[in-house]
C-alpha cells in the first residue's frame, strides 16, 4: 500500500476533514481552490485559497467557521480533467507540490560522478573522431562532377550564306553531342547569334585589340582576330543566363538585342543599351572556311559579373 | 444507459483490443492532451492557416508519391514520364495538377500564417524560437517549389531554374560553389535533374517534417498567445479547447482549400511545354508567380551591373529574412496589438503593397515583350 500525503483541513472552529485535490486556473497557473473532503470518500467541496488564512506544517486553517463550509457547492468532478489529460505550457515548472521533490535513489553504481563527465566527454570525442574524417570523402564524393574541364571542340553552325545584312543578328542553331557522366551522349540544342559586322561595329566589340581565350590551365586555344567581319556572340545571356533575340521592340526604333527574362537591351556590337546587364555579349571563338562554313568554340561565361570568367 | 448495467456489460472484442493497446501506449491520454489544449480567448478563424499547411502538405507528400511511381529523374525520360502521367496514366492529369497547385496555395497559405501571426505579435517572448523554425519553414516550402519546378524538364522548368541557379551564384564567395554544387557542374543537365529530385523527394520533406514537429513542439510549450485584446478575466472567460471549437473551424478550412485546389487542378491543369534545352525559342522564361515580384525587382537598373545584381538578388532577400529572424529580439515590447504598433502595421502594409506592385509590373511586362 502506497502512504498518501495529506494536509488536514481546520475552520476556526473544528476540524472539517482533509485535501483531497487541488485545482489549477490554467492562465495564472496558481492554486485556486483546494478541494476538501470529509476523509470518508463523501462529498468534496473546492474551497478558494482566499479563504486560506495560514499553513501551519500538515494543517490548512481557514479564516471561517464550519457552519459556513455549506455555502461551497460540491464538486462536480465531470467538470474538470487532470493536468495529465490537458496541455498547459509550463504548468509543470510552476505548480510546487509542498514538501517539495519526487526523489528516486541513484544506483550505487552510478554515483561516481566523476566516471559520469568521462563517458560523455569521450561519447562525443568518438563522434568527432568517426564524423570528422567523413567530411573529406563525403565531399569529394558530392562534388565529382562541379569541375569539368572546358570543352574546347569546334562545331559546325552553319554557313555564312545565310546573312543577308551587316550589323544584323542572325540566330545560328546548333547541336551540340553531350557526354554527362553514365548517361548515353545525347545531342542538345544551343545557338550562338552571328553578325557580319562594319568596321565601326568590330571597333566597339573588341575595343581594338585581338581576343585570346584560354583552356583552364590559362594556354592559349584561339584568338579572335579584331579585323576578323564575323562576330559570334554565346546564346547566354550575360545578366543572368537567359536566351536573348535580335528582334523589334514596339518602343524602340531599330532592332536590338533583347533578353526577356530581365530586359536587358543591346545594340549589334553587344553593347549594353539599357537594362540591368553587367557586361556586353559575350564573342565566342570562330572560324569561318573557304566555303563559308562557320566553326565555332562553344565557349560559356559566368553570368552576372563584369569580367568574363569562363565556366564552360 | 444506466451507470450500473454499464459495469456488468461484458467488454466487446474492439474494446479489449483499444483498452489493451492504450495500457501500452497510453493512446486515450495521448489523445486528450492533443484535443484538450486550451485556446486563450477562444477558437477563431484566424488561427486555421497552421491546420491548412499541415494538410496540404500531406497531401503534397501523398501526391508526391504517387507521382513517383511513374516518373523517371533523367534528362532522357523527365519530360516524356511526365508527358505520360498527363496524357496516359488514369487520372495522371489531376494527380499532378494537384500537386502543382497544391504548392501554389501551399506558398499562399505560408503567406497568411506568418501575417496572422505578425499581425498578432505572436512571435514575441516567449515564442521568438517558434517563429525562428517558422522562418526556416517558410524557407523550406520555397525551396520545395523551385526544386520541384524543374522535374517535368520542359522548357518552363529549365529557364526557371538556370536563372535561378545564377541568382544564387551571385552570394560572395560561397556562391560559385553553391551553384556549381546544386547544378552537379557549370550547367544545367542530368546532374541538375539528379541533385534537384533528391533535394525535392528526400531532403526537403525530411527536413520540413522534423522541423515542422519542433514547430508544433514548440507552439505547445509556450502555449497559443490568443487575442491581442481583452482583459484576463474576458480571456478566461471566452477560453475553450482546441477540440471541438476550433478543429471543427480548421476543418472547414481544410475543406475550402482542399475544394480550391481541386477546382484549379480542373479549371487549369498542368500542361507542359516543349521539352528543355539549352536554346529557349520562342519561349519568355519567367518563374513561378510567386517569385515573380523578385524577378520584377531584378529587371530594374539599380539592380543591374555586378554590385546592383548583388543587392537585389542576394543582400537585399538576405537583409529581409535577417531582419525578420531578428524581429522578436528587436521587437520588446510586450505589446501585441497591431494598431497600437504603427512601425509594424506600416512596415507591413508597404512590404505587402511592394509585392503585390512588383509582382503587377511584372505581369504588364508581359505585354512589351510580344
Amino acid at each position: 500500500m502506497q502512504p498518501t500525503l495529506k494536509s488536514t483541513v481546520k475552520c476556526t472552529d473544528r476540524e472539517v476533514g482533509e485535501i483531497t485535490r487541488i485545482i489549477v486556473d490554467p492562465l495564472s497557473l496558481e492554486v485556486s481552490h483546494i478541494v476538501v473532503g470529509d476523509g470518508t470518500g463523501g462529498q468534496e467541496r473546492p474551497v478558494p485559497m482566499s479563504e486560506v488564512q495560514q499553513v501551519v506544517g500538515h494543517v490548512v486553517h481557514l479564516r471561517i467557521p464550519s457552519s459556513e463550509m455549506g455555502r461551497f457547492p460540491v464538486l462536480n468532478r465531470d467538470e474538470y480533467v487532470t493536468t495529465h489529460e490537458v496541455e498547459i505550457a509550463h504548468l509543470e515548472e510552476r505548480l510546487h507540490v509542498e514538501p517539495g521533490e519526487v526523489l528516486v535513489p541513484i544506483p550505487d553504481l552510478e554515483r561516481n560522478i566523476k566516471r559520469r563527465t568521462f563517458f560523455t566527454n569521450l561519447t562525443h570525442a568518438i563522434g568527432i573522431l568517426l564524423g570528422l574524417p567523413l567530411i573529406y570523402p563525403v565531399m569529394k564524393y558530392l562534388m565529382k562532377p562541379m569541375y569539368l574541364p572546358y570543352d574546347n571542340r569546334w562545331i559546325k553552325v552553319g554557313n555564312v550564306n545565310k546573312i543577308k545584312v551587316e550589323d544584323t543578328g542572325v540566330q545560328f542553331k546548333f547541336r551540340k553531342k553531350v557526354k554527362e557522366a553514365f548517361m548515353p551522349e545525347v545531342e542538345i540544342l544551343k545557338n550562338v547569334w552571328l553578325l557580319k559586322a562594319t568596321p565601326e561595329v568590330l571597333d566597339e566589340v573588341y575595343k581594338g585589340e585581338d581576343m585570346h581565350f584560354r583552356d583552364s590551365q590559362g594556354s592559349l586555344i584561339w584568338t579572335n582576330k579584331r579585323a576578323f567581319p564575323y562576330v559570334a556572340y554565346s546564346g547566354k545571356c550575360p545578366h543572368l543566363g537567359c536566351g536573348y533575340k535580335w528582334r523589334k521592340v514596339r518602343k524602340l526604333p531599330r532592332e536590338i538585342f533583347l533578353c526577356p527574362c530581365h530586359i536587358s537591351i543591346y545594340d549589334a556590337s553587344g553593347k549594353v543599351l539599357d537594362g540591368p546587364a553587367p557586361r556586353p555579349l559575350d564573342p565566342v571563338p570562330i572560324r569561318v572556311s573557304d566555303n563559308g562554313d562557320v566553326e565555332i568554340i562553344d565557349v560559356e561565361f559566368k553570368a552576372g559579373v563584369r569580367d568574363r570568367i569562363r565556366i564552360l | 444507459m444506466e451507470p450500473d448495467r454499464l459495469v456488468q456489460s461484458q467488454p466487446t472484442v474492439l474494446e479489449r483490443v483499444v483498452a489493451f493497446v492504450d495500457e501500452r501506449v497510453g493512446l486515450k491520454t495521448l489523445q486528450a492532451k492533443m484535443l484538450n489544449e486550451p485556446v486563450p480567448g477562444g477558437s477563431r478563424w484566424a488561427y486555421i492557416f497552421g491546420s491548412c499547411l499541415l494538410f496540404i502538405f500531406v497531401l503534397q507528400a501523398v501526391t508526391g508519391v504517387l507521382l513517383m511511381f511513374y516518373y523517371v529523374p533523367s534528362v532522357d525520360h523527365a519530360y516524356a514520364s511526365t508527358q505520360y502521367i498527363i496524357h496516359e496514366v488514369d487520372y495522371g492529369w489531376f494527380i499532378l495538377s494537384y500537386h502543382f497547385w497544391g504548392s501554389s496555395v501551399m506558398v499562399v497559405m505560408v503567406f497568411a500564417h506568418m501575417s496572422q501571426v505578425f499581425l498578432w505579435g505572436a512571435y514575441k517572448s516567449p515564442r521568438e524560437l517558434i517563429w525562428l523554425v517558422g522562418l526556416v519553414l517558410f524557407s523550406i516550402v520555397m525551396a520545395f517549389g523551385f526544386t520541384g519546378y524543374l522535374l517535368p524538364w520542359d522548357q518552363r522548368a529549365y529557364w526557371a531554374t538556370t536563372v535561378g541557379v545564377e541568382i544564387m551564384d551571385k552570394t560572395p564567395i560561397v556562391g560559385d560553389f553553391m551553384a556549381r554544387f546544386l547544378k552537379g557542374g557549370p550547367t544545367p543537365g542530368q546532374m541538375t535533374l539528379n541533385r534537384f529530385f533528391l533535394i525535392h523527394v528526400m531532403v526537403l520533406p525530411a527536413a520540413l517534417m522534423a522541423l515542422a514537429g519542433l514547430h508544433i513542439f514548440l507552439f505547445r510549450k509556450a502555449g497559443p498567445a490568443g487575442p491581442f485584446h481583452g482583459g484576463v478575466e474576458e480571456l478566461k472567460a471566452k477560453t475553450d479547447y482546441f477540440f471541438p471549437r476550433q478543429v471543427w473551424k480548421d476543418i472547414v478550412a481544410v475543406s475550402v482549400v482542399f475544394v480550391s485546389i481541386c477546382g484549379l487542378a480542373f479549371i487549369e491543369p498542368v500542361v507542359l511545354l516543349e521539352e528543355a534545352t539549352p536554346d529557349p525559342g520562342d519561349y519568355h522564361p519567367e518563374p513561378e508567380w510567386y517569385f515573380l515580384f523578385m524577378f520584377q525587382l531584378l529587371r530594374l537598373k539599380i539592380f543591374g551591373g555586378e554590385l546592383g545584381q548583388f543587392l537585389g538578388a542576394v543582400a537585399i532577400p538576405g537583409a529581409f529574412m535577417l531582419l525578420l529572424a531578428a524581429l522578436p529580439f528587436i521587437d520588446r515590447s510586450p505589446e501585441r496589438n497591431i494598431f497600437k504598433r504603427p512601425i509594424a502595421l506600416v512596415s507591413y502594409v508597404v512590404v505587402v503593397l511592394g509585392i503585390v506592385l512588383f509582382t503587377v509590373s511584372a505581369v504588364i511586362n508581359r505585354e512589351f515583350l510580344d
